[in-house]
């Protein structure tokens, strides 16, 4: 019997519950774009496994395109241009703002952050031009993965 | 290269004086003396690990000494008591002035990254070349013999002796010895060292063995005159260069050391032009129309022409290189143009050729990365070449190259400078992280050691490797009518900055030497950046100076 009644009062609960809205942050896709946008790369990456909105929004060039300027002056608009045509900024930021960043950490001074991400920019460059093909390294085959100048980034760096 | 202090030869030595003393030692606290080490204490000589360095220092040296001394009939060396086991090093150095006393003393700042430091061979090659042969079985046996040694009569006490840095030093005195016999035509003696080198080579490791190697085959060349059949052939060496590239700093650092000049000279320009006078596979150039693409006001109409050397298989790389860059000239949103030049060697250029436009229209800059050097070869080479630079009027020329004396008169100099250096350079491609057995890195080896060929094995003409100190380039060029461009703190920045982000960025320095940047290997210049303008015209970047 008292059983019965807690069932009732359990139901009674439940029934509250539901009709309070309840709130998926799924449903809030410009809130949740401004909560990644101020993440780290590695959560970012993170976030990208969560759901499929997740990693579709996580895809977004915007979001990293923060990631590589979060503590420079805003670029001047003529970077984007540039940095779309030679592949994105996620691709920037994980081939070459991230190692430069980490790598030079130990050497870092307040204003060299703008030289970092230039030096960035240019390592970006000379890493498109060198995927552009063609018959530019000896006795390589076509589709292999070449090695390129950037390789030395993503080499673990032994302390 | 690190010294290895725990080979010790000779520790069985004396096996009944060392008991008594070992029970003496063993009874005692081992750290007493502040870390001993163990190995030496067996033998009764308390050195601490810390001195080992030193010891090791100073037994080296006096055991060259040693050599020559033996060859010159000093034996009663070999009856010296040591009376205080305990002060090895204070012994050591009691000999070695004895030894030196009034000659040359040894270095005391000897600090030792490399072996082949040739600083510290005291003199000439320690082998007297008449004395050679028998004198190397000697040194050899003695220094071997010390294990077993009560019986040989040159000691009546044993020597410790590290061993494992012994065929290392022995390797560079008979390749210095070699290049001695070679340099006064002694041609049957270098031949039978040569073969020792080889010998001696195997075994070492890393890259010590390495740059033996390619010495040793090149002077094998030179003495049986039998010259690479390519060596001539510049196509191939420029394939080379992008393994280069790839493994190590110096082509990035000229490259955005030179760019950084470049750009700014261009810095208020609408149109440029830019004349590379060895374009291989244009490396240099993205990193500069991205810069250009992001300049403040937009970017100029650029304008190439790139100059290279015939193909062998007549295919037109020049052209492929130009269209790769003219993609990504697209992609950016830069106006391009490519030219491209094929010229067997500079001398053969003539300005009328590249269509230069009045400076008030388009600016010129002029880009040269190791293409000056051969000119010297020929002659009257260089001197047409910058006489055809004057005439396209440009705004600024960028110069690199090698930062090494290989063009002197004399043989046996340029052999030894061309040991210290390349020794220097495969030191630092060993320490840079690249993982050993790629093939970036063999192929980087062997674009370093086609030069050490051509600069050991060739003369006259096919000497192109005719490697100068910026010291000789800059009075070259100043007396030719150019002024000197500072490379601004930019400029240095960015090469700092592009090291730091190699694994051994510890090894490398960048150096700032009157306007001109250095990259070299620990405390050695391997390579110089240097810009220039005409004289009696002004650069923007001195207006802006003498403005602020």
């Amino acid at each position: 019997m008292v059983q019965n009644h807690h069932c009732e009062d359990h139901e009674t609960v439940g029934e509250n519950k539901e009709k309070r809205p309840k709130f998926f942050i799924n449903d809030h896709v410009d809130i949740l774009i401004e909560i990644l946008k101020r993440l780290d790369g590695r959560s970012l990456c993170v976030a990208a496994s969560v759901c499929r909105l997740w990693c579709t929004i996580a895809r977004n060039d915007s979001l990293w395109e923060n990631l590589c300027f979060r503590h420079v002056s805003p670029p001047s608009s003529s970077v984007r241009s540039v940095v779309l045509a030679l592949g994105g900024y996620k691709r920037l930021y994980t081939g070459c703002v991230r190692p430069v960043r980490s790598r030079l950490g130990r050497m870092r001074k307040a204003s060299w952050s703008r030289d970092e991400v230039q030096l960035s920019l240019s390592l970006f460059c000379v890493d498109y031009y060198e995927r552009l093909g063609g018959s530019n390294s000896s006795g390589r085959l076509v589709g292999e993965s070449s090695p390129s100048s950037l390789m030395f980034l993503c080499k673990p760096v032994n302390i | 290269m690190k010294r290895d202090h725990q080979e010790i030869s000779g520790s069985g030595s004396k096996p009944a004086e060392s008991s008594s003393i070992k029970g003496k030692l063993w009874e005692e606290d081992p750290d007493a003396g502040g870390m001993d080490d163990e190995l030496l204490a067996v033998l009764g000589y308390k050195v601490r690990s810390s001195d080992m360095a030193d010891v090791a220092q100073k037994l080296e040296m006096l055991e060259k000494v040693m050599g020559t001394a033996q060859e010159d009939g000093i034996s009663q060396l070999g009856d010296t008591v040591h009376f205080n086991p305990s002060d090895l090093s204070g012994w050591v150095q009691n000999l070695l002035i004895e030894f030196n006393g009034p000659t040359t003393t040894p270095d005391p700042n000897f600090n030792d990254d490399s072996e082949y430091d040739l600083r510290a061979i005291p003199g000439v090659a320690a082998y007297p070349p008449v004395k050679s042969d028998p004198g190397l079985e000697n040194t050899r046996k003695r220094a071997k013999t010390e294990s077993s040694s009560s019986s040989s009569s040159t000691t009546t006490r044993p020597v410790v002796l590290i061993d494992s840095q012994e065929a290392g030093v022995r390797l560079v005195h008979t390749l210095m010895a070699c290049a001695e016999a070679v340099q006064q035509d002694n041609l049957k003696l270098a031949d039978a060292l040569v073969k020792h080198i080889g010998l001696l080579a195997s075994s070492q490791t890393g890259a010590m063995r390495k740059v033996a190697t390619y010495f040793a085959e090149a002077l094998a060349r030179r003495i049986y005159r039998i010259f690479p059949p390519d060596s001539l052939d510049p196509s191939y060496n420029d394939k080379l260069q992008i393994p280069f590239y790839e493994t190590c700093p110096y082509l990035k650092f000229a490259h955005f050391t030179a760019n950084q000049a470049i750009l700014e000279a261009f810095s208020m320009a609408s149109r440029v032009h830019v004349i590379d006078f060895g374009l291989k596979q244009g490396m240099q150039w993205p990193a500069l129309m991205q810069a250009l693409a992001l300049r403040p006001g937009g970017p100029p109409a650029f304008r190439l022409t790139g100059i290279g050397p015939p193909q062998p298989d007549n295919t037109d790389a020049l052209q492929q290189v130009g269209w790769k860059l003219a993609q990504l000239a697209e992609r950016i949103g830069i106006e391009f143009e490519f030219r491209g030049f094929v010229a067997n060697s500079l001398a053969d250029l003539e300005p009328e050729m590249l269509d230069i436009r009045p400076p008030e229209i388009e600016v010129v800059a002029v880009n040269a990365v190791f293409e000056l050097h051969p000119l010297l070869a020929r002659p009257g080479g260089i001197e047409k070449v910058v006489s055809s630079i004057k005439a396209m009027k440009p705004k600024i020329v960028t110069v690199v190259e090698q930062e090494a004396n290989h063009n002197g008169p004399v043989f046996l100099d340029r052999f030894t400078e061309a040991l210290h250096y390349y020794s220097t350079l495969f030191d630092s491609l060993e320490g840079s992280g690249v993982a050993p057995a790629s093939q970036d890195l063999a192929m980087s080896e062997l674009y370093l050691g086609r030069q050490i060929c051509n600069v050991v094995a060739c003369e006259g003409m096919d000497r192109v490797e005719r490697h100068e100190p910026l010291t000789q380039w800059r009075t070259r060029i100043e007396t030719a009518g150019f002024s000197p461009v500072h490379l601004g703190s930019n400029a240095y920045k960015q090469a700092s900055m592009l090291l730091a982000l190699f694994a051994s960025g510890d090894g490398y320095r960048v150096e700032e030497n009157n306007g001109c940047l250095m990259l070299g290997w620990h405390t050695r210049p391997l390579i110089a950046t240097s810009a220039w303008r005409l004289a009696g015209t002004e650069s923007g970047s001195e207006l802006t100076q003498e403005l602020s």
